[in-house]
């Protein structure tokens, strides 16, 4: 420091030390982007925040027949309190007009009166990080007029020596209400529903380029799972999910793009089994500009309690039974595009537009539920961030 | 960048090795084409060309650049500027035979020399007038030094050695744990090493009055001016400056050659090591390291 200490009186202009503007050069060379190890940014805490804004726009059909649309503006804002401290946190607001999702031509007229008009939801976490780890509290809880739900998360994260490796455990309880009064089937009146999650994962850096993540989840509920608003649907009271995920993210700099690929399989115990596939292109364009197409397929087999239309064939009363499309056997494609542009302020927008169509023919590994038509939906989101 | 790139890769596999060179040699190529006020399509030449006439939005990558330029400005007492470009308008170092700039030449392109005239912020940069120049030159290759030595070592390569043309970055010391053994060049003699720094882990950079000259009546003019006389500056044949980044190297190099005789009491506030050959080719050496880092 004897040198610093030894510096002249300032030239030119007035108070600045030397040794302060020497420290200031250093300062500017390491805010230079990339010049510190991306991986050594992830071992503090993230010391960016963002608020973001969201609307979505939900549309579903079926021939002849449009079935439901959502409208739902959403705020999610993440902001870190100390260099070792975060806390983020969400609110969405739905409203839902139209008929219920039938997702089932035979049942068309026995629907009940939907499943409720709005949905106002919110979350929040908080994270804490050590040296080699951190931990998040999380809370949530959601409102619509026949169902309230309470939930709280627990995750625990660690990584490597090389910030290469992380894992990560997690566990989550949720607390439900179905209260549907209205329901086709005898009233409803404060249903319970317990469900509890149990999450292991792991993220891998391979290269410069690709990184791989995986995770298992375990779920486990218990209490009302029947939908109150399809005629005789009941099913069973214990519900258990194994779903395993795994993405692949490869950057190209060539092209400075990114290709990322997911995979999903998942088992229910309520007889459905389902592989999930997809492909997204991140391109990078010039003028601040990213364009995202992505492609998914989605192929399930039906829950043992389904049955083939024509309803109400092979109900029996006291049995288990359901008509939902969803827990039919069927196979879905979703072509999705977004665009996002960088604009100054760090200001991010972007518009997505997604188009779901599922058909019983396009299962794969085995026949679809037959007698359904094709249900379709596509969805539009706009976006607004700001980082600071 | 019209030079000799290199890098060397020790301590790893094949195939991460190749492909953290590949990712890296890209991200070279990206900030050459992004800056490089050669090509039509860089930022340089659109901040350039809108000169006096509007301003230009600008990424947080060129934001970040522009806050280093503005403390080298500073800490360089405005010797560095990077907007004195504009005096190879003046100075043609390529013209044969040679000739020296008339009095009136130098003082129409120093009044386009400012970079406090310069109207910029985090989301645009403004040049008050035609004719003014932005030049990323100075510090753009070094910054891409220092991205491609990340690159490599986010790969988890432990041991390399990027050298973009004459700057050089290095990741940890050599496989075998000793250091990388840098040759500094004879600013007289192209073939030869006046001494050798030695560097485990960080950057040695070189600015340097042969790397572009003319020789008029027997007197070398070089391309270094300084930018508050429109002059070259003469007082070192270079200076190499060890530092914990390439682009940090190479500005401590910059500035010193610009500093004059001030370069060594400049180089010892920096806390560096430095070599400088004087302009009689005798050498001096700063820092309380000098003599394990530097091994002649």
């Amino acid at each position: 420091m004897a040198a610093t200490d030894a510096a002249p009186p300032p030239r030119g202009d007035g108070a600045i030390r030397i040794g302060d503007r020497s420290a200031a050069l250093v300062a500017a060379a390491l805010a230079l982007p990339g010049i510190l190890p991306a991986t050594a940014l992830a071992q503090s805490a993230p010391d960016e925040g963002v608020v973001a804004l969201r609307y979505y726009d939900y549309r579903d059909w079926q021939p002849g027949v449009d079935r439901m649309s959502v409208r739902s503006p959403s705020l999610y804002a993440f902001v870190p309190l100390t260099d070792s401290l975060t806390v983020e946190g969400s609110l969405v607001y739905d409203s839902v007009s139209g008929a219920s999702p039938l997702y089932h031509d035979t049942v068309s007229g026995a629907s009940g009166r939907g499943i409720g008009d709005y949905r106002s939801a919110g979350d929040a976490k908080v994270t804490k990080y050590f040296g080699d780890s951190s931990l998040a509290v999380g809370a949530a809880y959601s409102h619509e007029q026949d169902y309230i739900s309470r939930a709280a998360s627990l995750e625990w994260r660690t990584w490597s020596a090389d910030r290469n490796r992380t894992y990560a455990i997690g566990f989550g309880a949720a607390k439900d209400r179905i209260n549907a009064v209205e329901g086709v089937n005898a009233p409803v009146l404060d249903q319970p529903r317990e469900t509890y999650d149990y999450l292991l994962g792991f993220t891998q850096v391979l290269d410069a380029e690709s990184v791989v993540e995986s995770s298992l989840t375990w779920s486990d509920g218990r209490g009302y799972f029947s939908d109150p608003y399809k005629l005789h649907d009941m099913r069973p009271d214990h519900r258990r999910i194994l779903a395993w995920l795994t993405r692949y993210h490869r950057y190209f700099a060539a092209s400075d793009a990114t290709l990322q690929l997911g995979y999903r399989y998942l088992d229910d115990s309520f007889g459905d089994r389902s592989h999930m596939l997809e492909a997204s292109w991140v391109q990078v364009l010039p003028h601040g500009f990213t364009l995202t197409p992505t492609i998914r397929y989605f192929t399930q087999s039906a829950a043992y309690f389904y049955r083939d239309p024509p309803f109400p064939q092979g109900f029996v009363p006291g049995q288990l039974y359901t008509a939902d499309e969803r827990l039919s056997a069927f196979g879905a494609v979703t072509l999705g595009l977004r665009l996002a542009k960088e604009l100054p302020n760090r200001v991010t927008i972007d518009v997505a537009y997604n188009a779901y169509r599922q058909r019983g023919d396009w299962r794969l590994g085995g026949s679809g539920s037959p007698g359904l038509a094709t249900f379709s939906a596509r969805w539009i989101a706009f976006g607004i961030a700001k980082r600071f | 960048m019209a030079s000799v790139h290199e890098m060397h890769v020790a301590g790893t596999d094949r195939d991460t090795a190749d492909r953290a060179a590949r990712a890296a040699i890209a991200d070279v190529k990206r900030i050459e084409a992004k800056y490089s006020r050669y090509r039509d399509d860089s930022v340089t030449t659109a901040i350039n060309r809108a000169a006096g006439a509007r301003a230009v939005a600008i990424d947080a990558e060129t934001a970040s650049l522009l806050h280093y330029a503005d403390r080298c400005h500073a800490l360089a007492d405005g010797r560095f500027d990077i907007t004195s470009g504009v005096l190879r308008r003046a100075w043609d170092f390529k013209r044969r035979p040679p000739r020296l700039p008339s009095a009136g030449e130098i003082a129409a392109a120093r009044d386009l020399i400012g970079w406090p005239r310069v109207d910029w912020s985090d989301e645009r940069v403004f040049l008050p007038h035609a004719g003014m120049e932005l030049d990323f030159g100075g510090i753009a290759k070094e910054y891409a030094a220092d991205r491609a030595a990340a690159i490599v070592r986010d790969a988890g390569i432990a041991h390399a050695l990027v050298n973009l043309g004459g700057d050089v970055r290095a990741i940890g010391p050599r496989a075998d744990g000793s250091p990388w053994r840098v040759g500094i060049r004879d600013p007289r003699n192209a073939e030869g090493i006046v001494a050798t720094m030695l560097v485990d882990d960080g950057a040695v950079a070189t600015s340097g009055d042969y790397e572009r000259y003319i020789e008029v009546d027997g007197r070398r003019y070089c391309h270094l001016l300084d930018p508050r006389t429109g002059m070259p500056v003469d007082h070192w044949r270079s200076a190499s400056v060890a530092a914990p980044l390439a682009i940090l190297a190479g500005s401590y190099a910059t500035i010193a050659m610009l500093q004059g005789e001030c370069a060594e009491r400049f180089l010892a506030e920096q806390k560096v090591d430095a070599l400088l050959v004087k302009a009689d080719g005798s050498l001096r050496r700063i820092g309380h390291a000098a003599s394990e880092q530097l091994v002649r």
